[in-house]
């Protein structure tokens, strides 16, 4: 029951964060140039022509009636209509969800299934030669522009190996996950020194802890004492820091989205802000904010699950 | 025109996702036509001579009536694919219904493309992402050569004008269906261009000279001129003026235009928006055995790579849009080729005439000839394309190739500024658009050049929807746009750039001269060929006189194919029919 409430408390706080993202989006649009009108009507737009389409979009009227009549279509879970597609914003951004969602868990999946053995053999073998190449050597996919990497991996992967599909999301399960292989692996490299690092400080640490000297006393196996005893309690500052790094994701898969060709969630909203189709913008920048809560609140409810001291309550 | 870039230029750096929108203007494709009947047959005796000095046999359309006709197509002629359109134009497109290229049926192609369509409203929508995709599903009366140069029959099969010129009567082809069965008849031709004249889309400046349309039987249709109008043929041609069913088949315009149906080769399937869309046969089709296609779709694929690594992975077929950079580089790929086809886009500057010292013609004249527009072809092209003399383009008739554009000269520059009311130079400022290679290489050896005039001049870089609306609110000094022809006849962009009806108040620099206005309206009404020629050729030098709307350069459109395509063309507007199309 305490875990349900923390759990509602949390999804409140959506409300004025949600709030003030929309609010600030819509100030931020409608400070820069650019008019939806004038960019879907062209270059025979007449004066007339933009009056007209306007007072379709009900952009004639006063800022914060069109900022009210964007929050009372909310509160019935309606976003709107697209500018330039003439069609539902959240089927839209539902559709474009599905490729970003499936990169960013894919992503994160491949990170701890890459990072967790490798900062694991560091600190068991600490200052050793691999040591020292695990810690240094995954700092190249820090540096690596994701928009090379992921075409590095296309030409290693998709042309000459014929693995993956080059590009897109595929048609059905089978294809996605074939397809989400190559980028997920571009978002992973990048997660992955990051995880090393942090993993590997608090595996150094708790390895030379007094438990873990007591549990190697009792005569403990290496595994069971790595594996059993440390990695569980090493895991709960990493979580943290995979957590703050996927939301940070959230926000900018763009560049592997583009070069994979997965147009999900960052290709509709730069399309819209080019366009400035402002129901889209602020769709998008609504479920941005929803899915960092999220992704932060899933990283609580996860430490909480692994470190018993944390109390939600 | 077009709000979105077809692409053809650059690795636009930034481009992400969904820009090209990088200008406004123009890019609008069309169908092509030729403005005054006949003009055809008098055009292919000039073959593609880009300045189409009239010759002195060519008999002049004006004092004669002249008739079009196409082939009869259908069950009931044996030679049903066989002969040419008798007075047509000699050099009658792939596309035309007289010469169907040999294919094998079936299979898919994909075009990959860096932006998705918008819209399909054919009275609203400007993109060429759009238009190019709804080509595919309409038909017009009339439709473009290959070269660009001439008009030929289409839907319409002859046509006939009164002695006055003022009354055009057109037959139409006896054997078109709609895609859902129902006979295409007059009714639904006058509805269609009845909608692109009323609708206050943009488009309706195209059939602006037509007072009304009767339809006497199904098949024959006649257009009433307000004053005699020469485009009158290529204007039917322009994908604004498709036939789509008389009151949308009894739907409304809104669902209509959502799954539309036509006379095209192609039929509406899905659109997956932001990702594909794809188009089916059309199994009521009148050209006999078209299309070979079972389908076709437009995949969008932001990323420049991307799109060359479908080619070369035989992902996609076709690359809508390559950028120069990458020509070179598929040049070596086995299995893909690429293609530049002469289009025409045409890049200029744009001076903002509201603000001092534009209104300076010597200030204007020093800028122009302080364009080093070879080393732009070199930077932004990578060496495809030439530099520009003239607002016209060679790709359409009237064009005249000795037009005395400026050329890069700082000599003259200077001498033009010592002779302007800012002798000693000014500070200005660049509107560019961020992302656009063609802005971003423009502004930088523009500013190295207009340093020595003394000129200060800063680059404001804007994304692409402010540009639109900057330059839209002659809220500007110095900018850059490109035009693409919709169709066969200079008048579209003319009345753009020249006259104040054609709404873009002279390509947005406010340019206004009553000598060009008046070339401008009595080229649009002259029907002699050779009348018209020495009209347009006086325009064009005065328009460069006035240093007005200094041209850049001229260039094609680069696609990228899977050699197995067959038959792919892209005509000079852009225009590109899959329904001739195969897979080898």
């Amino acid at each position: 029951m305490k875990y349900f409430l923390y759990v509602v408390r949390r999804m409140v706080t959506l409300i004025p964060v949600g709030l003030g993202i929309t609010l600030l989006v819509f100030l931020l649009l409608k400070i820069v140039p650019g008019d939806p009108a004038v960019t879907l009507l062209g270059t025979h737009v007449t004066d007339a022509g933009v009056a007209a389409l306007h007072q379709q979009l009900g952009l004639d009227r006063p800022l914060w009636q069109q900022y009210l009549t964007f929050l009372g279509k909310l509160l019935h879970g309606d976003l709107g209509e697209s500018y330039q597609y003439q069609s539902s914003v959240s089927s839209l951004v539902l559709q474009n969800l599905v490729p970003t969602i499936w990169l960013i868990v894919t992503g994160a999946l491949f990170a701890v299934i890459i990072a967790v053995p490798l900062a694991v053999w560091a600190a068991s073998h600490r200052n050793g030669v691999s040591d020292n190449a695990i810690r240094t050597i995954p700092l190249i996919g820090l540096g690596m522009p994701a928009f090379w990497l992921g075409i590095m991996l296309v030409l290693l992967f998709s042309l000459k190996a014929g693995a993956f599909p080059a590009s897109g999301f595929g048609d059905g399960f089978a294809n996605h996950v074939k397809s989400i292989v190559l980028p997920g692996l571009t978002v992973a490299l990048a997660l992955v020194p990051i995880l090393v690092r942090s993993l590997r400080a608090s595996m150094t640490d708790v390895l030379q802890s007094d438990y873990i000297t007591t549990a190697r006393a009792k005569g403990l196996g290496g595994a069971r004492v790595v594996f059993g005893h440390a990695l569980r309690n090493a895991a709960i500052s990493s979580i943290t820091v995979l957590g703050v790094n996927v939301a940070y994701l959230v926000g900018s898969t763009l560049v592997v989205e583009k070069v994979f060709a997965l147009n999900g969630i960052g290709y509709l909203m730069i399309n819209a802000i080019f366009n400035r189709d402002f129901p889209i913008v602020q769709g998008i920048t609504l479920v941005f904010a929803v899915m960092v809560v999220l992704v932060n609140l899933l990283t609580d409810m996860t430490h909480a699950a692994f470190d018993p001291r944390v109390r939600l309550a | 025109m077009n709000l979105d870039d077809n692409g053809s230029t650059a690795a636009r750096a930034a481009a992400m996702a969904a820009h090209e929108l990088t200008r406004r203007k123009a890019l609008r494709l069309g169908a092509l036509g030729l403005g005054g009947a006949g003009l055809s047959a008098f055009l292919a005796a000039c073959g593609t001579n880009n300045t189409s000095t009239p010759s002195s046999n060519a008999s002049s359309p004006a004092s004669t009536a002249s008739t079009a006709s196409a082939p009869a197509v259908g069950s009931t002629s044996a030679a049903g694919t066989g002969a040419v359109a008798s007075g047509a134009a000699g050099t009658g497109g792939a596309s035309s219904a007289a010469s169907i290229p040999a294919g094998k049926s079936g299979g898919s192609v994909i075009i990959a493309r860096a932006q998705d369509s918008v819209d399909f409203d054919k009275t609203m929508v400007f993109s060429n992402a759009s238009i190019w995709v709804y080509v595919q599903i309409w038909e017009t009366l009339t439709i473009g050569s290959k070269d660009g140069r001439t008009v030929e029959p289409w839907l319409a099969t002859s046509w006939t004008q009164s002695a006055d010129k003022l009354t055009w009567t057109f037959k139409l082809r006896t054997d078109v269906k709609f895609s859902d069965g129902t006979p295409m008849t007059s009714a639904d031709v006058k509805f269609s261009l009845d909608e692109a004249s009323t609708t206050k889309g943009g488009w309706e400046f195209i059939n602006s000279a037509i007072a009304n349309i009767t339809t006497p039987d199904p098949h024959t249709l006649v257009i009433k001129t307000k004053y005699q109008w020469a485009p009158l043929l290529a204007d039917l041609a322009c994908p604004s003026n498709s036939i789509v069913p008389n009151k949308y088949g009894g739907r409304t315009k809104k669902a209509f235009y959502l799954s539309p149906i036509g006379t095209g080769p192609f039929v509406w399937d899905t659109w997956n928006k932001g990702n594909k869309l794809t188009l089916k046969k059309n199994t009521n089709y009148w050209r006999p055995g078209l299309p070979y296609l079972d389908s076709v779709s437009w995949q969008v694929v932001p990323d420049d790579n991307t799109r060359n690594v479908m080619i070369q992975g035989s992902t996609a077929q076709i690359n809508e849009n390559p950028p120069f950079s990458t020509v070179d580089q598929l040049k070596g790929v086995s299995g893909a080729a690429v293609t530049l086809f002469p289009s025409t886009r045409t890049d200029y500057l744009l001076m903002n005439e509201k603000r001092a010292p534009f209104d300076d013609v010597h200030v204007r004249r020093a800028i122009s000839y302080a364009i080093d527009r070879e080393a732009l072809v070199k930077t932004v092209l990578f060496g495809n394309g030439t530099p520009a003399n003239s607002l016209l383009m060679p790709t359409v008739p009237y064009y005249d190739k000795n037009t005395p554009g400026q050329t890069y000269d700082m000599t003259k520059a200077k001498a033009e500024m010592a002779l302007s009311k800012v002798p000693k130079g000014f500070s200005t400022t660049y509107l560019a658009a961020s992302g656009d290679s063609v802005d971003s290489e423009l502004s930088q050896i523009l500013q190295a050049s207009l340093k020595e005039l003394g000129i200060t001049m800063a680059i404001s870089p804007k994304d692409p929807s402010a540009i639109h609306d900057l330059q839209n609110a002659s809220n500007f000094d110095i900018s850059h746009s490109y035009w693409t022809m919709d169709i066969a006849d200079p008048d579209e962009l003319v009345q753009f750039a020249v006259l104040p009806a054609g709404g873009g108040h002279s390509f947005e620099t406010s340019y206004n001269s009553a000598a060009a206005q008046s070339l401008a309206t009595q080229a649009e009404k002259t029907f002699d060929t050779a009348e018209r020629q020495a009209l347009y050729t006086k325009l064009q030098a005065l328009l460069a006189e006035d240093a007005f709307l200094p041209p850049l350069f001229y260039q094609p459109f680069p696609y990228a194919m899977r050699t197995s395509v067959q038959n792919f063309f892209v005509k000079p507007t852009g225009l590109y029919d899959m329904g001739v199309v195969s897979l080898a």
